[in-house]
């Protein structure tokens, strides 16, 4: 059966690059969030396989929307995603249980890698 | 005898005995007749074999021993040749790995195979890591992880190995410890040391999937010992009695002026109110400067262990170089010391590589100039070529041809120190200069000093850093912008002055001022900031510093004037505002902001581009 992702970034043109990284790569694309608050009431809904999760946002960051996930459920396997330049974020919600992360600009080939990797646990 | 409470002292003092064996022998490789050094030489040597001796250290004091034995051969020739200064300084090497035993409470390392001749000490090492090894419990691993050098993140990517490899087992020791890369320690490598029941293959092969590694190897024990000893090194400092006497009876004054204020206090003494407090100034005063004084260090703990580096480097290229310290005795915070070493010793290393052509001189010069120190690394060599630095920056398109042609020489050195180009590997080979320079000029500018860079073709280059005495304690100049207080190390402003507007022209889009002859392009402080503009005014009020290798004139609302202040780091998150490099809370309560343009100017040009 196909894994199952739920993308959250405040971007549409990242969501829609991830998506299709994502599709091209046989995963199925349960949902999509704008924000934190969104990405929390998605998961509960899809209870997906991954996150991708984007860490500054409006509303509620993504630091914040992954400790609330893995709050209610520890297994939660989220990746986050962020742009160069903000490692001591990146670190931050590494050290809150992300799993791994992707910094942007990506290629292709560096998100595969990324998800496949956390995907194999 | 109690051994543990004389460890640390027979340690540190065997160390200075080493080095100043590494400084006899290098100077010794220049002048191999010369009794006195020889006799120096053996001195040292008899030291360290007396204090091991009585410390009951026996492979450390036979080792010494054996050397005391050759230098009483040399002294009675009266020389000493090439094949035996490198078979000492294999001895001291071998030396401190004794004393790395002795401090890590192993037993000592053999050394009958060095003292029986012919076996080179470095294998030596190979043959003894793997005897140490076996002693070992073999559920512990050590772990070597190199990151490719295109990892865009690696904090967070060291970060994530390591959670990964605490899937693996239980982790013993890791260098750079996980805090220290939280808090933004730079490496692209890793040491771990993992209590595990896994094999090495399997290890190997979980980790094969991360493609950001370029190199995963499981070393023998005393690789990573090397690497501990080098971050163990600074941890201690030695003061002297006198100073802490000082101490105490500045305690002790501070104690009664507290009981004079008070008193003077509660019967509304105003005179004595005033005269305590005059006294508590004179104390604070007195503290500070005592306080600076325990962090002083003399530049010679840098600069003592580069005459070994210039003699391996000429060892290995073949060039003849003579290495000069003048000034080795001038003082500067330990703070910027340590954050010197690197830079220092990169630039020796340049000026030999690239500098200095078959034979010639390397000389670091220091001396100081009121509240600031000025340290000088020159070579008689062949220059920085104006040219070839423009061709290049012609091509990284760091330059646009027509500012290509109107740079001035000076300007054009400082392009050296920008990371992309440096980090292009040809460039070493054509230009002679350039890797890791901007390692150089970060470090400095980090410590709030200014490098600057000359040079004349084929009569050599200079490098000056001008760094000020103290990290903590700044000198600072205070602007105002839009009613913010913000401050700017006095070490980082060339010039300040006041303009009509009259005299700002335009030149392109930019505005610019005629200043000695060049023009200098002006920059107002608000909208850098993102300020609302501010009226215009009879006189400009402009600070003249230098960002990104270039000059330029700031403008601000006004120069509010200097003042020595305590710089502290500010708590997260303020610590990630771009352009802020600390606060401090000045004498009347007001917080001021360290200014720091680079960060601000480089996203601005970068939206520019």
């Amino acid at each position: 059966m196909a894994k199952r992702v739920l993308i959250v970034d405040d971007a549409l043109f990242m969501r829609t690059l991830l998506r299709d990284i994502f599709t091209a790569a046989g995963w199925n694309i349960v949902a999509e969030a704008e924000n934190g608050l969104q990405a929390i009431e998605q998961y509960h809904l899809q209870q997906p396989d991954l996150v991708s999760m984007d860490i500054v946002m409006p509303e509620m960051g993504g630091i914040d929307a992954m400790k609330t996930i893995l709050s209610t459920d520890p297994a939660a396997v989220v990746v986050v995603c962020s742009a160069l330049g903000q490692e001591s974020m990146i670190m931050e919600a590494i050290k809150a249980g992300a799993k791994d992360f992707i910094v942007k600009p990506f290629s292709d080939a560096q998100v595969l890698e990324v998800i496949e990797r956390v995907a194999a646990g | 005898m109690d051994i543990a409470k004389y460890r640390e002292m027979f340690l540190t003092e065997a160390a200075e005995h080493l080095q100043n064996m590494v400084s006899l022998l290098v100077e010794l490789e220049a002048a191999p007749e010369d009794r006195n050094g020889i006799a120096a030489l053996f001195r040292e040597a008899h030291s360290i074999k007396g204090m091991a001796a009585t410390m009951s250290y026996s492979a450390t004091a036979q080792l010494a021993h054996h050397l005391e034995d050759q230098l009483d051969n040399c002294r009675s020739l009266g020389q000493i040749s090439s094949t035996q200064i490198d078979y000492l300084l294999a001895a001291v090497d071998l030396l401190e790995g004794l004393l790395q035993d002795i401090r890590q409470q192993l037993p000592e390392r053999s050394v009958e195979a060095f003292i029986q001749g012919e076996i080179p000490h470095q294998g030596l090492e190979l043959l003894e890591s793997v005897s140490c090894s076996e002693d070992l419990d073999n559920s512990n691993l050590l772990i070597h992880l190199r990151l490719e050098e295109t990892v865009a993140a690696p904090g967070p990517r060291l970060l994530v190995l390591l959670k990964k490899l605490e899937e693996f087992g239980r982790l013993l020791e890791t260098i750079p410890a996980e805090e220290n890369i939280l808090q933004g320690e730079i490496s692209r490598t890793l040491e771990v040391r993992l209590k595990t029941d896994l094999s090495q293959e399997q290890i190997f092969t979980r980790l094969q999937k991360y493609s950001e590694l370029a190199e995963i190897t499981f070393p023998p024990e005393q690789i990573v010992e090397k690497q501990r000893k080098q971050q163990a090194v600074t941890t201690t400092v030695r003061v002297g009695t006198d100073l802490l006497d000082h101490f105490i009876n500045l305690t002790g004054e501070l104690i009664t002026n507290r009981y004079c204020l008070q008193t003077a206090a509660a019967e509304r003494n105003w005179s004595g109110l005033n005269e305590g407090l005059g006294q508590l100034a004179r104390l604070v005063k007195n503290l500070h400067h005592q306080v600076l004084q325990v962090r002083m260090m003399p530049l010679a703990t840098v600069t003592d262990r580069l005459p070994r580096t210039v003699r391996d480097l000429c060892r290995s290229s073949g060039k003849e170089v003579e290495f000069v310290v003048d000034g080795a005795s001038i003082e500067l915070d330990r703070a910027i010391i340590e954050a010197l070493t690197d830079p220092l010793t990169h630039m020796v290393r340049n000026a030999i590589d690239h500098g200095i052509e078959q034979q010639g001189r390397v000389r670091i010069k220091a001396w100081r100039e009121r509240d600031q120190v000025l340290i000088q690394i020159s070579d008689n060599g062949r220059g920085i070529d104006p040219e070839k630095i423009r061709q290049r920056a012609l091509q990284c398109g760091l330059l646009s041809p027509v500012q290509a042609e109107n740079i001035r020489d000076y300007d054009l050195y400082q392009l050296i120190c920008h990371p992309g180009f440096s980090t292009v590997e040809e460039i070493t080979e054509t230009s002679g200069r350039g890797v890791g320079m901007d390692v150089v000029k970060t470090a400095v500018e980090r410590l709030g000093g200014i490098l600057m860079i000359d040079s004349v073709a084929g009569e050599g280059s200079r490098m000056t850093m001008k760094l000020p005495l103290s990290v903590a304690i700044v000198r600072m100049l205070l602007i105002e912008s839009a009613g913010s207080l913000l401050g700017l190390p006095i070490t980082r402003v060339l010039q300040t002055l006041e303009v009509s507007p009259a005299e700002v022209r335009t030149s392109g889009k930019q505005l610019v001022i005629t200043l000695q002859g060049e023009l200098l392009p002006l920059l107002s402080l608000r909208k850098i900031l993102r300020q609302p503009k501010g009226q215009v005014k009879k006189l400009l009020s402009l600070v003249v510093t230098e960002v990104l290798g270039r000059k330029i004139g700031l403008v601000v609302d006004r120069l509010v004037g200097q003042q020595e202040v305590f710089v502290q780091g500010l708590p997260a998150p303020f610590d990630r505002l771009r352009g802020n490099n600390g606060g401090a809370i000045l004498g009347d309560g007001r917080i001021m902001f360290l200014l720091d343009l680079q960060p601000l100017l480089e996203k601005r040009r970068k939206k520019e581009a």
